[in-house]
Order: structure tokens, then C-alpha cells, then sequence
């Protein structure tokens, strides 16, 4: 039984039932399965294979789904991609995995100029929306409704081990690194999920996270495998649209990581709304103060709140926090979700006592089977049948975990994980700066923000010149908040640059002036 | 008048990193076209908060007041009144 078994059997369960609302309209279950087996069609007779890289190009959306269950129904392998991106990292991406076709939204395609790629690598591109300026190409480059066209073809039967999706993470070196995850990962972490959520048929989810990260892909496989309606709302710069949405349709779901909620909190009439439909709230991603957490509580009396904890590399989750526990575990990420193994461990590989720190590592059939091509990355966190997360913790007496720090420097920046070292090397390529080095800083809203430290050459810096460089060369969410100019940086005896230093409140005071 | 070319400075300036685009015409969406995120909609409060004595109510936080140069005219004229 695959994830998409699961949800074709919601499916005949619920023919009629609302299965996704976005925009531009909604597909009930009968509409999603009947379109998405169009698109596995469309893709199988157009010479794309079984275990073929599709590459995903869309905001949340009904289009994003159909896709995404048409590429899996198809037994090709999903490559959701994040549409705030670059052309180079995405060419990166395909080229990486090998993908043999690309389906995405027009205006993305456009945006990143990727149509050069059908004659390069012989890419086969769908492209959706207004496609009157789309290049011809023998073929290679075709329209959403193309793709849906064609005689009946019997599907491909996908055994739990096939791989189901690449979804690619930030690698600490820069590089983006595909984490492999099958059907049977899919599968087992949305069934552990819906278990402790106590997801139901009747269940509804205002759904804000991108699909193509994790978190939000969890949100889309659990609701879909119980029959549940998922309302996609992108609008969430303006919570306060998002908010009436939310209570217009009385979702009894809410998903979102520590910025969504300080939003909520903070800038919008959340606390003032009434929400009496909201059976649970989610929130992942990142740490949630436990002051946030007893802020959420008060206005949430009513409504189960679950913390939780998990990675990409566990498909998505791996503990959470039971609801009744938030205010007496506070800031605990809880315990392992049903049928994952969880334990910290010292650095020979010990469980460590009661209050010692140590490495998460999990165990479980949500476990990625490791990295697209890249062995020894994949070695590195993937050993003797345990998941190295990176992230140091302690546990109590009776077993729930707490996060001390993460053993890497990924900043976590809203629902973004963002790799210091590619802005680095982005801003390294400017002539006028000698040396850089990015951190993330405590941010009330987004958790962190991005900070660069900037050694400039010379007289005459300019930090806009650095930040239009930037937002020419990376994505948005990728774009510092802040360029501090300093004389140099803080470094040991080997040279690595001390980037604790740099979070300390006061480093800048001694190193504000510009120059040299 | 003097609004939509002050905002029109801000957000140059602040958000195209100095970079004048002449597509960004007054009723350019500044979500459509990415010009600002929903950390740029709270700086963008933040000036006008600072900048016009204004106080930008919660229930404010609309795309009908701030999603282009001419809504945010538009918002500031009412609320100066």
C-alpha cells in the first residue's frame, strides 16, 4: 500500500467530497484522482518512464497536486522545486538528478528562462497558464492541456521501496543535496502523523506552507489520505485575509512554523477572532518560545496544540509534544511520533544520561534512503541504521527531548532553511569585498534573520551595491536583512571564522567603523 | 501627490536597492511582482507609521491599503482625512 493508494481508496470513499480549494476553484476527490491520472498518462506516453525525475514548478495550487499524484501515479519520481529560486540553481537541480521532464506554472518557467533547457538536455516542459508565448520545440516543449490529452494507457504498479519524490535541502557546503524518500516513507510517516493527530475524514486545514518543502508536503499527504479538504491560501503576507478565510471555512486544522504564529500573535486579528471549528494547530520548523507557546495557549484555550519536531531527511516528522503537555514540558519537543525510534547519543555513539546533551538520531520507516549521487554526504548522516539529525538535545527523566542547538549553521529563516555558505559565495564574487561571513540572528517574527558581516576593500563601500548584487544572484528569502561592515572578522588559530562572536549582541561596537 | 512619490522613494530605495524600474507603474502589485515579502509588508508599516504619524491598525493590514503605490495613497489620504 502506497501513499497514493491511500488516497485513491479516500477517493472512492468520498467521490464527491471537496478535495482542494485554492484561487481559482476547487476538485473534488473523483476531479483530483481523474486529472492526475491524466498527467501519468500524458507523461507515460510521451516516452517518460517509470522511476524518471519530473521536476515540479508551482506555487501551492490545484495544478501543483494534480502534478505531483500524476507524477507519482505514473511511477516517476517527484522533484518538488521551490519557486523563489534562481536559474542557476535550478538548472543545478535538474541537471543534478538527471530529470527527463519538467511540469511548472508558465510565468515560473519564463521568469527563470528554463525553455533552453528542452534542446540542452532534451528536457520534455509542461507548462501551465497563458502559453501563448511558449517556444515550439519537436514536441519537447507543450502546454498543460497537451499533456492531458491522449488515448487510455494502464498505469505502473510503484512497490513501497521505489522511490516517490527528491525533495532537495540546502547542504551546509553550499550545494543543494536531494534527500530520496520512497513511497513506503511517504506512506509510513503520513499514517504516523494522521494517528496522533486523530486526522478524519471531517478534517479541514487552511494550508499557508509551500508544498515543496516538507512540512507543507506532510500537510498535503496526511489530509489527502484521510479524505480531508485542504483550503490553499498564498496569501499570507495579509494574515488578516487568510484569518476570515480561515473562519469562513470553518477548517478544523492549522499548520505553520514559528514566524506564521508570531504573525497571528502579533499582527493580525487572530486573538480578537473567535475560533470555536479549530480542533488542532501544528507548529514545526524551527523553535517556538515557550512564552510564544503560552501566548498561542490563551487564545487557543480550546483547541489542541501540538509542537513538533522533525527533518526532511525523515520525510518530516519525528516527535511531538502531546497537546495536554505544552504548558508543564515547556519548550520540550516532545517524544518519538508512533513508529520511529528516538535517542541522543554521545559523540562514540552512546545514549547519553538524563540532562547530558547529545545527537538526535532517529530510526524508523520514514528514514530517507539517503542522498541523489552524493554517498558520502549520505554516509555522513545515515550510519549503522540510525539518522544523524545534527541537532543536539537532552532528554529528561521521563524521556522528551529538548533542543539545545544545532550542529550546523543552516539559518532558519521563516519556513526557509538557508545555507550561510551560498550567500557567502555570492557576496565573495564582489571585487570591493576582502571577506564575508553570514549568520542568522534572533528574529521576533521570522526566527532568524540573515546578517552579513562584511570586510569591504578599500574605501568607498556600499552596502545597497552588495544587497542589488544579491538579489540579482539568490533567491528572496535568501536576500540579508543586514550588511554590517566591519574592519575584519573573528577567527581561531586555524582560521575558521568564530560566527558565535559575531551573534553576540555587542561584537559590533568595537568594529563599526568602516574601512579599512 | 506628495505621498505616492514619497512611497514611491521608500520603496526604491528600500526594496529594488536603489534600482528605479519604470514598471513599477501606481497600481503595481507589490506582491505579484515580488517586490516585497510579508517581512517587507511590516517594514513598510514601519515607515509609515514613523513617516506620517499614523498608528496602522491591525484589521488595517489589508492589500487594499497596501499593496501599491496608489492603495497606500489612497489609505493615507482617509486616515489623515
Amino acid at each position: 500500500m502506497t501513499l497514493l493508494d491511500l488516497i485513491r481508496k479516500a477517493a472512492l470513499r468520498f467521490p464527491s467530497r471537496v478535495a482542494l480549494k485554492d484561487s481559482s476553484g476547487e476538485l473534488t476527490y473523483s476531479q483530483l484522482i481523474g486529472l492526475s491520472d491524466d498527467v501519468a498518462r500524458g507523461l507515460l506516453m510521451r516516452g517518460i518512464s517509470m522511476g524518471d525525475r519530473v521536476g515540479l514548478l508551482f506555487e501551492n495550487s490545484t495544478h501543483y497536486v494534480v502534478a505531483y499524484l500524476g507524477i507519482l501515479g505514473a511511477g516517476c519520481v517527484a522533484l518538488p522545486l521551490n519557486t523563489d529560486n534562481t536559474r542557476k540553481n535550478l538548472s543545478y537541480v535538474l541537471n543534478q538528478c538527471g530529470a527527463k521532464a519538467l511540469i511548472g506554472r508558465h510565468r515560473f518557467i519564463k521568469k527563470y528562462d528554463l525553455w533552453g533547457l528542452a534542446e540542452a538536455e532534451g528536457l520534455l516542459i509542461v507548462s501551465a497558464g497563458t502559453g501563448a508565448d511558449c517556444p515550439a520545440h519537436d514536441g519537447r516543449i507543450i502546454t498543460w492541456d497537451d499533456l492531458l490529452g491522449g488515448p487510455v494507457k494502464d498505469l505502473p504498479t510503484s512497490s513501497g521501496n521505489d522511490l516517490a519524490c527528491i525533495l532537495y535541502t540546502s547542504g551546509t557546503t553550499g550545494r543543494p543535496k536531494g534527500v530520496m524518500l520512497s513511497h513506503e516513507n511517504l506512506r509510513a510517516n503520513a499514517e504516523s502523523i494522521i494517528s496522533y493527530l486523530g486526522l478524519g475524514d471531517l478534517d479541514s486545514i487552511l494550508a499557508v506552507l509551500p508544498f515543496f518543502y516538507s512540512y507543507g508536503s506532510s500537510i498535503l499527504h496526511t489530509h489527502l489520505a484521510v479524505g480531508g479538504t485542504i483550503h490553499i491560501e498564498n496569501n499570507f503576507v495579509y494574515p488578516n485575509k487568510a484569518l476570515e478565510r480561515m473562519a469562513r471555512e470553518e477548517v478544523t486544522g492549522f499548520a505553520g512554523v514559528p514566524s506564521t504564529f508570531a504573525m497571528l500573535l502579533h499582527r493580525s486579528n487572530f486573538k480578537a477572532m473567535k475560533w470555536p471549528h479549530l480542533r488542532y494547530v501544528t507548529q514545526a520548523g524551527g523553535p517556538m518560545p515557550p512564552a510564544v507557546a503560552r501566548e498561542l495557549k490563551e487564545a487557543l484555550p480550546d483547541t489542541d496544540i501540538f509542537i513538533m519536531y522533525g527533518q526532511t531527511e525523515a520525510t518530516a516528522r519525528l516527535s511531538y509534544l502531546p497537546p495536554e503537555l505544552i504548558l508543564k514540558k515547556a519548550g520540550s519537543i516532545g517524544k518519538a511520533i508512533p513508529g520511529v525510534e528516538l535517542r541522543c547519543v554521545d559523540r562514540a555513539g552512546r545514549p547519553v544520561m538524563p540532562g547530558e546533551t547529545g545527537e538526535i538520531c532517529a530510526r524508523g520507516p520514514n528514514v530517507m534512503k539517503g542522498y541523489w549521487d552524493m554517498p558520502e554526504e549520505t554516509e555522513k548522516v545515515l550510519r549503522n541504521g540510525w539518522l544523524y539529525t545534527g541537532d543536539l538535545a537532552t532528554v529528561d527523566e521521563d524521556g522528551f527531548f529538548y533542543i539545545v542547538s544545532r550542529k550546523s549553521e543552516m539559518i532558519k529563516s521563516g519556513a526557509h532553511r538557508i545555507s550561510p555558505k551560498e550567500i557567502e559565495e555570492v557576496i565573495s564574487e564582489l571585487p570591493e569585498i576582502h571577506e564575508v561571513a553570514v549568520i542568522g540572528m534572533p528574529d521576533d517574527i521570522l526566527g532568524e534573520s540573515i546578517c552579513a558581516f562584511v570586510v569591504p576593500r578599500g574605501e568607498g563601500f556600499d552596502e545597497r551595491k552588495v544587497l542589488r548584487y544579491c538579489r540579482r544572484n539568490l533567491a528572496s528569502f535568501k536576500v540579508p536583512h543586514r550588511i554590517i561592515a566591519v574592519a575584519g572578522l573573528p577567527r581561531t588559530m586555524s582560521g575558521k571564522v568564530k560566527k558565535f562572536l559575531l551573534k553576540e549582541k555587542n561584537f559590533t561596537q568595537p568594529w563599526t567603523h568602516k574601512g579599512p | 501627490m506628495a505621498y505616492k512619490d514619497e512611497i514611491r522613494a521608500f520603496i526604491v530605495e528600500n526594496f529594488l536597492m536603489g534600482e528605479d524600474s519604470t514598471s513599477l507603474k501606481g497600481d503595481t502589485s507589490f506582491l505579484e511582482e515580488g517586490i516585497i515579502d510579508s517581512t517587507g509588508v511590516l517594514e513598510l508599516v514601519g515607515f509609515l507609521e514613523e513617516t506620517y504619524d499614523i498608528r496602522v491598525e491591525d484589521e488595517e493590514l489589508v492589500p487594499e491599503n497596501l499593496d501599491s503605490i496608489d492603495n497606500i495613497a489612497r489609505y493615507l489620504e482617509q486616515k489623515k482625512g
